[in-house]
């Protein structure tokens, strides 16, 4: 190779470089722009030119959106919800991949292609029917009732069975032998082997609970039963202009989950990978 | 050996059963049920009489389920191919970067994705509102007319798809980096001793390579995007709901607005059909184009 | 008086005056009330509750005003978890009715409450009555104004002696008027809600009613020339947008911000926005402000108003307690008889003795637009008809477009037209 070429390659290699960080901060521009008008008095917000940092900076509309609305009380229901769908669906997930991936039963197959199958069913379509079953079982704003069609994400056994069905057939042989039950085998064996697995489908389980926007709108009628997401769209407080205010809330709602995510970055990357069944 | 597998099966079926409990009762159980009322005219909660297909029928002259069915196509067509290449795009530029400069900008990718829907909505109305929204002082600046974007029916769904792809493409760029990663840097190295063009080498080696994580990201936001609702729910607030609607919106109308279970279900058996027909037919596609490969 | 109703009377009694030792009664409140409406609202509560401290408590919560409320009243009456208490539109009670989403309000519930139809103006009355049953308290009538800048019209040399926008009584002067203002200098000469069709139902048919317009004739929308009518009135609009005289593409919170910072020097908007003028003017964050009758654009004075108004949900498969029940009624009947502070939200009271009261009689600015008493025309009674109800659904898909120039007049009259008669 010619070092002219080789020039040339770093140079379009560098204009490449420095376009993908120009984007970057441009599709970042807009969270940058939410922070700062929530910084922003509702009087300078409106005013009529670019102003990229507040000329007073105050942190009244924070107060006001902890201290005026019940985003506090949100925030306790976004997480039991987010908590208790995420166990519930890993905790079903892995045993039902458990006895896919190292069982042999009937209806296994049949059970394998449901769940298959099941990538196709758009949940947005039930909505009626949920509503409705929700309501017969007297669910309707609990937390139970905002969890219940939730707990389906066909996704998590399809990467636990694949993990599984990796772990070397000795160690299954082996405990076999020692005359361990298939729970033993399954939690002294299978799972400690898997704990990244583990905690890699919780925590996208816990983000797309966390997130969900349409079941839970549904679900709750009552303000004080709301989840974040829901709440800071749905509840109007006693004020004249509130674009401020809003972004506040907005940045409160938000704000958990990307602290989260900044922490623990490499995790939820790898996380997010897994759950479309690609291993990072 | 019999009774092994007697116990083999004993003990599968308490390890299913959790599982298959919820999935009747939240999946099989409402698609029955679901399929079921809209032969009727029940109202949200209650029964209703049998109505044979007038649910159906009259979806034909329906201008609204026209609407729905008209913007859901187009708000696919809008985000699935270019939120694809958008995000090939970037992960491409990503994938360049090195150490904590490349964990620093894919952060400033990916963070959207992991915001809740309503915090995006908030945002983004905010940039884009017409009298006071950071956009139009751009476009003031710019010399160019305020385009009031989220009021307008040419506006609405393209500006709808841009926020979503801006949303939603921090995920494809993830899985696209993934599979470049799991290109083995020797063919690289290979392709340059041959003196290979970087769009020779893009298009023999990256390409073909990533093709099966192309077709996944490919899957993944046709059927999401099928299903959309809360972004244009959000964005229609106070503004032309009827102009904008989607399929999922029309189901929600008709059920939680207007207490018509009945009509509602028909409009979400539709769709269920649509998205399991897409779903098979974009599968069998893909697995041609993949294997012409 | 029945053996119940001595019995509720007496409940009433026991709860509300003598404030025996007794379980609080908790009464959970829904309200949409934003806004300036919100902040007294809240104040109100807070006297309920200070005055029925230990016996009764309101527990309130607002949520967004529209279709999202009403959306969520629907579904929680039909699954029995709906409030105790609501505020509704006395416009949307037809619909409410049918739906069976409210319980009547008897003789007995009036009696316990010490009101009757003497304490309301018979259209209010009427308006909360749907075949000779009551479904609710009204508390208020809210019309539409027109808010002006004073300093802006004074700049531009059109406001008269009395201190009010000239050009008040003609299309053409009030046209004249806007155009003034636009050679002045004023970015947008009139404020208004152009991005929600909903919102300008109201200002489109108080064009109509100036024409003598009605949109429901024998149950047939826009019949004869009712249909011309509608397309008069979208004109006139259309015809301001067009000149650059009218904000486009305006949602409701940013034609407050926009009249608020002075870019718009005229807004129609409801009463319920003068707390927000009267709260900013008292910070000294606002101009010389001033509200007036809507102008008269066609033949005569006409404005639309609505009326909010108290409403028991049905809960489906809930009975209320007795002693829950008379708390309720407490709660509408303290609000009704104290609604002269609600007055300073702009508003109407419904309570006739309110509004004959000298210190009604004396408030600012309620008393400059209170001659639209006389010209106030009220929705259709219908099941269609209401804030968010179909109605307005159809309506405000074609107003949007109309008004901002994307559409014909004629044939939003037309889709308009065909769509109704479709319900």
């Amino acid at each position: 190779m010619t070092t002219i070429h080789l020039q040339r390659a770093n140079f379009w290699g560098g204009v490449i470089t420095v376009l993908t960080i120009l984007l970057a901060l441009l599709w970042a521009f807009p969270l940058y722009w939410g922070v700062i008008s929530s910084l922003k008095p509702e009087d300078e917000v409106v005013r009529p030119y670019i102003e990229l940092w507040p000329e007073t900076l105050t942190f009244s509309h924070y107060t006001t959106a902890i201290y005026d609305t019940q985003i506090v009380t949100w925030y306790i229901n976004s997480i039991a919800v987010a908590v208790g769908v995420t166990v519930i669906t890993i905790a079903t997930s892995m045993l039902c991949g458990y006895a896919l991936s190292q069982l042999k039963f009937p209806g296994r197959k049949a059970l394998w292609w449901l769940i298959l199958a099941s990538f196709m069913v758009p949940t947005q379509a039930l909505i009626i029917n949920h509503f409705v079953l929700t309501s017969q079982l007297g669910l309707i704003n609990t937390w139970a009732g905002i969890m219940l069609p939730q707990l389906i994400h066909p996704v998590i056994i399809i990467v636990y069975k694949q993990f599984f069905d990796q772990v070397p057939k000795d160690f299954r042989e082996a405990a076999v032998m020692d005359n361990a039950g298939e729970f033993r085998i399954l939690f002294k064996v299978y799972l400690p082997m898997n704990w990244g697995v583990t905690t890699a489908l919780s925590i996208v389980t816990f983000i797309w609970t966390w997130n969900a926007f349409l079941w839970p709108f549904l679900s709750v009628t009552k303000t004080e039963m709301m989840t974040v997401p829901v709440g800071i769209t749905q509840v109007n407080d006693a004020f004249g202009v509130y674009y401020a205010r809003q972004l506040a809330a907005a940045v409160l709602a938000g704000l958990p989950v990307a602290v989260a995510y900044l922490l623990f970055q490499r995790k939820v990357t790898e996380a997010i990978t897994l759950s479309a069944g690609i291993k990072g | 050996m019999l009774t092994n597998r007697r116990k083999d099966a004993l003990v599968a079926a308490v390890l299913v059963a959790p599982f298959l409990a919820i999935y009747l009762l939240v999946f099989v159980w409402p698609t029955i049920q679901m399929f079921g009322i809209s032969f009727t005219d029940a109202p949200l909660i209650g029964s209703g009489e049998w109505v044979g297909l007038d649910n159906y029928t009259r979806l034909d002259t329906d201008p609204r389920f026209r609407t729905a069915a008209w913007n859901t196509a187009y708000f696919v067509l809008l985000t699935v191919l270019p939120g694809t290449i958008v995000a090939l795009l970037i992960a491409l530029g990503v994938s360049r970067l090195k150490g904590r400069l490349q964990a620093a900008i894919l952060a400033l990718f990916f963070l959207p994705y992991i915001l809740p829907v309503s915090v995006v909505y908030l945002i983004w109305d905010w940039v884009l509102n017409f009298q006071f929204g950071i956009l139009m002082h751009v476009l003031d600046l710019l010399g160019l007319d305020r385009i009031p974007i989220m009021k307008t029916r040419d506006w609405f769904m393209p500006a709808v798809g841009v926020v979503t792809i801006w949303w939603t493409a921090g995920f494809s760029i993830l899985l696209f980096l993934a599979g470049l990663r799991a290109i083995p840097p020797e063919i690289y190295e290979a392709a340059a001793l041959d003196n290979a063009g970087r769009w020779t080498t893009f298009r023999r080696i990256t390409w073909p390579l990533l093709w099966p994580v192309t077709s996944l990201v490919f899957t993944i936001q046709l059927i999401a995007q099928l299903k959309i609702f809360d972004q244009v729910y959000l964005f229609s607030q106070g503004g032309r709901p009827n102009d904008n609607m989607v399929l999922v919106y029309y189901v929600f109308q008709r059920a939680f607005q207007q207490d018509q279970g009945g009509r509602a279900a028909a409009v979400a058996v539709t769709l269920f059909v649509l998205v399991v027909v897409v779903s098979v037919l974009q599968f069998q596609l893909l697995r041609l184009a993949g294997g012409r490969k | 008086m029945t053996v119940r109703g001595m019995l509720k009377t007496a409940i009433v009694a026991t709860i509300g005056f003598a404030g025996v030792a007794q379980a609080e009664e908790t009464v959970v409140w829904w309200d949409f009330l934003g806004g300036g409406d919100g902040v007294r609202m809240k104040k109100m509560i807070e006297d309920f509750n200070t005055a029925h401290s230990g016996a009764i408590k309101i527990d309130a919560t607002t949520l967004e005003w529209g279709t999202p409320f009403y959306a969520k009243v629907q579904t929680s009456a039909a699954v029995g978890e709906a409030p105790d208490i609501m505020t509704y539109h006395a416009s949307r009670i037809p619909l409410a009715v049918k739906q069976g989403v409210l319980q009547e309000l008897t003789a007995d519930d009036w009696t316990a409450m010490g009101l009757s139809s003497a304490d309301f103006a018979p259209a209010t009355w009427d308006a909360v009555t749907m075949e000779g049953k009551q479904y609710a308290v009204p508390l208020d009538t809210h019309p539409i104004v027109l808010y002006y800048n004073k300093d802006l019209l004074e700049k531009a040399g059109m406001l008269d002696e009395t201190g009010k926008p000239k050009g008040l009584d003609s299309r053409d002067g009030f046209t004249a008027t806007l155009q003034a203002l636009k050679d002045s200098g004023v970015k947008f000469p009139l404020g208004s809600v152009t991005a929600d069709g909903n919102f300008m139902f109201r200002t489109i048919y108080s064009l109509m009613g100036q024409q003598n317009g009605a949109l429901m004739t024998d149950g047939e929308f826009l019949a004869g020339d009712n249909g011309a009518k509608l397309a008069n009135a979208l004109g006139v609009l259309a015809d301001w947008t067009k000149a650059g005289l009218q904000s486009t593409y305006t949602d409701y919170p940013a034609t407050v911000a926009l009249f608020t910072s002075g870019e718009a020097a005229m807004m129609i908007n409801g009463v319920w926005e003068v707390p927000t003028m009267t709260d900013l003017n008292a910070q000294g964050k606002l101009f010389n402000w001033g509200a007036v009758e809507l102008p008269v654009i066609f033949d005569k004075p006409a404005t639309y108003a609505d009326s909010h108004a108290f409403a028991i949900p049905a809960n489906q498969g809930k009975e209320m307690p007795a002693a829950k029940r008379a708390a309720v009624l407490e709660v509408m009947s303290w609000m009704s008889k104290n609604s002269l502070f609600w007055a300073t939200a702009g508003h109407i009271p419904a309570n006739g003795a309110v509004v004959a009261s000298p210190d009604y009689i004396a408030m600012e600015p309620n008393a400059t637009y209170s001659s639209l008493t006389a010209n106030m025309i009220f929705d259709p009674k219908s099941p269609l008809a209401g804030v968010a109800g179909p109605i307005f659904d159809v309506m405000s898909t074609y107003f949007v477009p109309t008004l901002n120039g994307e559409m014909d007049p004629a044939e939003a009259v037309e889709s308009i037209k065909e769509e109704l008669n479709a319900l």
